[in-house]
């Protein structure tokens, strides 16, 4: 019983950093019908600049977020209205081509800088565990969840309480209707490629202390936000929310059921069932077919 | 001499290229390392045309093709070890493993339109290499399988293996330019192009794309089986590589997607440089760099790849004559006939109800497009549906055609309920629909745009010739009926509006259809072809063709139409001949306006609903 109470809280909290790192993915997708396969490139990029931060000034990974949050979201404009931009109206499966490019570069350039082993940030705290009863959580992973979900609070605040989160959400749903009412679609498009990168700062920041990570690790990591994405729905952010526990669960039940080799499997048998079942994912909608 | 400037010039420079490539080996025998680098750019050269098939043709982008190889090479690699057969042998067991899973993964995944196919391809490529890790009973996990040496000798090593990869190169080619002249190929172009117009003509989108993925996976297979023979060694992480995917893009995409020969030139010179970037650039770190960067560079600068760039170069150093519609041919009297369906189910006679809209409504949000409606079409009529805009006129046709489903009520046609079944099944029973805004592939010619409907969902027909035989006869026996004959060679994209809009009429009628809903015929077209098209469409509906036709020009619909049922607000509110619509108080309220009653039999002058003068002329 507590190895099930232990399981399932652990997996929750897997899952709410899932949840943050697929939210950025879910939004740009929302807003631009762009798959930004660097999303996971995005990440280790940031897990590394996070592990060189520690090494070099001993400050917490976690904390780090401070700086590497500021960082993406520039270096999410810049990206944008360097490359991304270039493609607008050009078939979306340009864009996946074009960001999967990018993924590449980010990992080769990774490679010849910081080499090809494997790392991981290891803070003062980061063998201990909070205990709460018979149950034991880990600090770095309650850290972690803590701040993805500060974040993704912040996220939802942002989105549904300011004007800009609005002008997102209006150009996400229509956006020529946007564009008639003084929502510029370019100029929107370029902010929430920008705060998509953003949530990589601290989600990327929590990874390198929780997993070990090496450039060519973004692979793992897109897939596995990838299937967050479609289980959930895409471009819904309660759907991200939704999938990212969902299979945080189902990750850390087959760990400790199963074995650690198949839990990583689980999670695309989990994928493939939902689709089976609900093709346009839990909370996605489906598109209207037609439209003349 | 002729018969050879008969064939194509691109065929030509192709079947010289591989006298060259076959001659090599001979020529040049004992240098294995260019053999080497030749072999794999043949092996790449099958995945890049193979890739082709489901990302080219149908735009549907895989990034996780290289998951075809390590199958193929997995499957052979272990049934070779446990039965010591020779791997070669068994090659094509690599193939029929990677058709199976393509057509599991893709009836799960391909059902639906949009993104989730790029992104499990993905999460499938790193699935297939946790599965060979772990499943050690049979893959022996991380460490690999190792095979037996080539049985010949040493010093013809590379030579065989050249000639293998050369010879599946070569059917791969061959494979590919069969498929895109059946009818699955421009079915499959249709779907890039515009699936929902697909679905609509009869492509069963759902079925031609899982073919399409199982097509674009076979070869891959049995060269995986070929090359792990090549390599007497396969592991996960070797066998199901995500930089063998990049590869494979990069190839097609560097050539030219969607094209027959792009993919091949595109694998000769990816494989030349990746060779350049691990000899002289340090190794696999440099590799992926510099793929990253050509990817990027590729997609940014040169996104239709080489062959169509200098294609579309060649053409503006070599215009064309320009034509213009065969006005005189489309103002002849050729008799327009329509095919027996294949399977004629007992047509109802004259006079009975074919179309049986019951209380069928649509709600977008808090807006009802279409509100409780009820709606018959009778076989033998020319019935219009004319109301003001945003009645819910289009809407009620996307609910019959199957584009929307409706939120409650019934559907019949020809005594089956439809409501309930795709698109493409109710274009096989004998629907058939235009669009107000053209939706022609503008990518396909004018011939291929009129050949890609299905009459039915037999396999049969769907590889079909469609560039030879019975149905590229018809689509030209179409095309001269509406006048466009001359065209059919031409890019559909190329045609003027009212071009399109007949060129769409023909595609219709490919469908052999019973009932062809029109939606604003006669819009953009000019006078003296729309004067033509109600010939055509008198002409159809003589010979047993039923229409329902939505159009705002009022005098060609009084002319042609009866019965005229009046939509406003979602619903019908009269129905009737049109001598009665005419004059009926409510129509002229909610839709008329009073100037009808007053001017009578000639309509009225310019009262701003579009009226022609040969519109007016089709009235008297």
């Amino acid at each position: 019983m507590t190895q099930l109470v232990q399981a399932i809280v652990l997996g929750l909290l897997i899952g709410g950093v899932y949840a943050l790192m697929a939210s950025g993915l879910t939004l740009i997708f929302g807003v631009m019908r762009i798959i930004n396969v660097a999303q996971g490139a995005f990440l280790i990029l940031v897990a590394m600049i996070t592990w060189w931060l520690w090494r070099v000034t001993g400050i917490d990974p976690i904390l780090a977020s401070v700086i590497t949050t500021p960082l993406m979201f520039g270096f999410g404009w810049v990206a944008y209205r360097l490359l991304l931009s270039r493609i607008r109206g050009a078939s979306p499966s340009m864009s996946v081509l074009l960001t999967f490019g990018f993924a590449l570069v980010i990992e080769g350039v990774l490679n010849v800088t910081a080499g090809n082993k494997f790392k991981s940030a290891t803070p003062s705290y980061f063998e201990e565990s909070f205990r709460v009863g018979a149950i034991s959580l880990p600090k770095a992973q309650v850290f972690g969840f803590v701040a993805a979900m500060v974040v993704l609070a912040a996220l939802y605040y942002v989105l549904t309480r300011t004007w800009t989160g609005r002008a997102i959400r209006a150009a996400t749903q229509n956006p020529s209707g946007a564009a008639l009412v003084g929502v510029g679609a370019a100029g929107t498009a370029a902010l929430a490629f920008a705060i998509g990168s953003a949530t990589t700062g601290v989600g990327g920041s929590i990874l390198s202390v929780l997993y070990p990570f090496f450039p060519a690790s973004h692979y793992d990591w897109i897939s596995r936000l990838l299937g967050i994405v479609v289980l959930g729905g895409m471009g819904s952010l309660p759907g991200a929310l939704a999938g990212a526990g969902i299979l945080g669960l189902a990750e850390t039940l087959t760990a400790t059921y199963g074995s650690l080799n198949w839990s990583t499997l689980v999670f695309y048998i989990v994928i493939m069932v939902v689709l089976l079942i609900r093709p346009q994912g839990l909370f996605g909608a489906k598109l209207r077919e037609d439209t003349v | 001499m002729t018969r050879l400037k008969a064939i194509p010039r691109a065929h030509l420079i192709a079947g010289l290229c591989l006298v060259a490539l076959l001659v090599y080996p001979v020529i040049n025998p004992w240098q294995p390392y260019p053999q080497a680098v030749m072999l794999l750019a043949f092996l790449l050269a099958v995945q890049a045309s193979s890739w082709n098939i489901i990302s080219g043709y149908a735009g549907y982008i895989s990034l996780g093709h290289s998951m075809f190889l390590g199958l193929g090479s997995y499957t052979v690699g272990i049934v070779a070890a446990r039965w010591g057969v020779n791997p070669l042998w068994i090659a094509p067991l690599g193939g029929v493993t990677a058709v199976v899973v393509a057509v599991l993964i893709g009836s799960v995944v391909l059902r639906t339109r949009g993104h989730a196919f790029v992104i499990i391809t993905i999460a499938m490529l790193l699935a297939a290499q946790i599965l060979a890790v772990n499943f050690k009973s049979f893959t022996k996990g991380s460490d690999g399988i190792t095979l037996d040496l080539p049985f010949w000798d040493r010093d013809f090593q590379n030579i065989p293996f050249y000639y293998a990869f050369l010879i599946l190169m070569v059917l791969t080619v061959l494979f590919s330019a069969w498929i895109r002249r059946t009818k699955l190929g421009t079915g499959l172009v249709a779907i890039r192009e515009d699936e929902g117009k697909a679905a609509s003509i009869g492509v069963d989108t759902t079925r031609f794309k899982i073919v399409g993925y199982a097509a674009s996976s076979f070869f891959i297979g049995v060269a995986g089986g070929v090359y792990a023979y090549y390599l007497t060694f396969i592991n996960p992480v070797g066998s199901f590589a995500i930089l063998g995917s990049v590869t494979i893009v990069l190839a097609a995409l560097v050539g030219g997607r969607g094209t027959l020969y792009g993919p091949v030139i595109g694998a000769f010179i990816v494989q030349v440089v990746s060779e350049a970037a691990t000899v002289y650039g340090g190794g696999g770190n440099a590799r992926v760099l510099v793929f990253g960067l050509a990817l990027m560079v590729v997609v940014l600068f040169l996104p239709k790849g080489i062959l169509p760039t200098v294609q579309a170069w060649w053409r503006a150093r070599h215009p064309e004559k320009v034509e213009y519609t065969d006005q005189a041919g489309a103002l002849s009297r050729t008799r327009v006939a329509v095919r027996e369906r294949t399977e004629p189910s007992p047509a109802p006679a004259q006079g009975e109800v074919l179309l049986d809209v019951r209380g069928v409504s649509k709600r977008f949000g808090g807006l009802t497009a279409v509100d409780n409606a009820d709606l018959t079409v009778r076989q033998g009529t020319i019935t219009a549906l004319i109301g003001p805009n945003g009645s819910g006129k289009t809407t009620l046709f996307n609910l019959i055609s199957g584009g929307m489903q409706a939120d409650s009520g019934e559907i019949w046609f020809d005594g089956r309920r439809i409501d309930g079944l795709r698109p493409w099944t109710r274009g096989h029973l004998g629907l058939g629909r235009t669009f107000q805004v053209t939706r022609l592939f503008k990518e396909m010619t004018v011939q291929e745009n009129v050949v890609a409907p299905l009459p039915d969902s037999r396999w049969r027909t769907m590889l079909s010739d469609a560039v030879h035989g019975h149905e590229a006869a018809r689509a030209r026996e179409l095309l001269d009926t509406v006048g466009l004959g001359r065209f059919a060679d031409q890019p559909a994209g190329a045609l003027s509006y009212g071009q399109q809009k007949l060129v769409e009429l023909a595609q219709v009628l490919m469908l052999e259809p019973k009932l062809i809903l029109l939606d604003e015929p006669a819009g953009g077209v000019n006078p003296s072809l729309l004067g033509r098209l109600t010939e055509v469409i008198r002409e159809l509906n003589r010979s047993g063709v039923t229409f329902l036709v939505v159009e705002h020009n009022i005098p060609l619909v009084l002319d042609l139409c009866d019965p005229v049922v009046v939509f406003s607000h979602g619903a019908p509110i009269a129905e009737g001949p049109p001598s009665r619509i005419r004059t009926d108080p409510v129509v002229l309220d909610a839709y008329l306006g009073d100037d009808w009653a007053d001017h009578g039999e000639d309509g009225p002058g310019d009262n701003g609903h579009g009226t022609t003068a040969a519109a007016r002329e089709a009235v008297q």
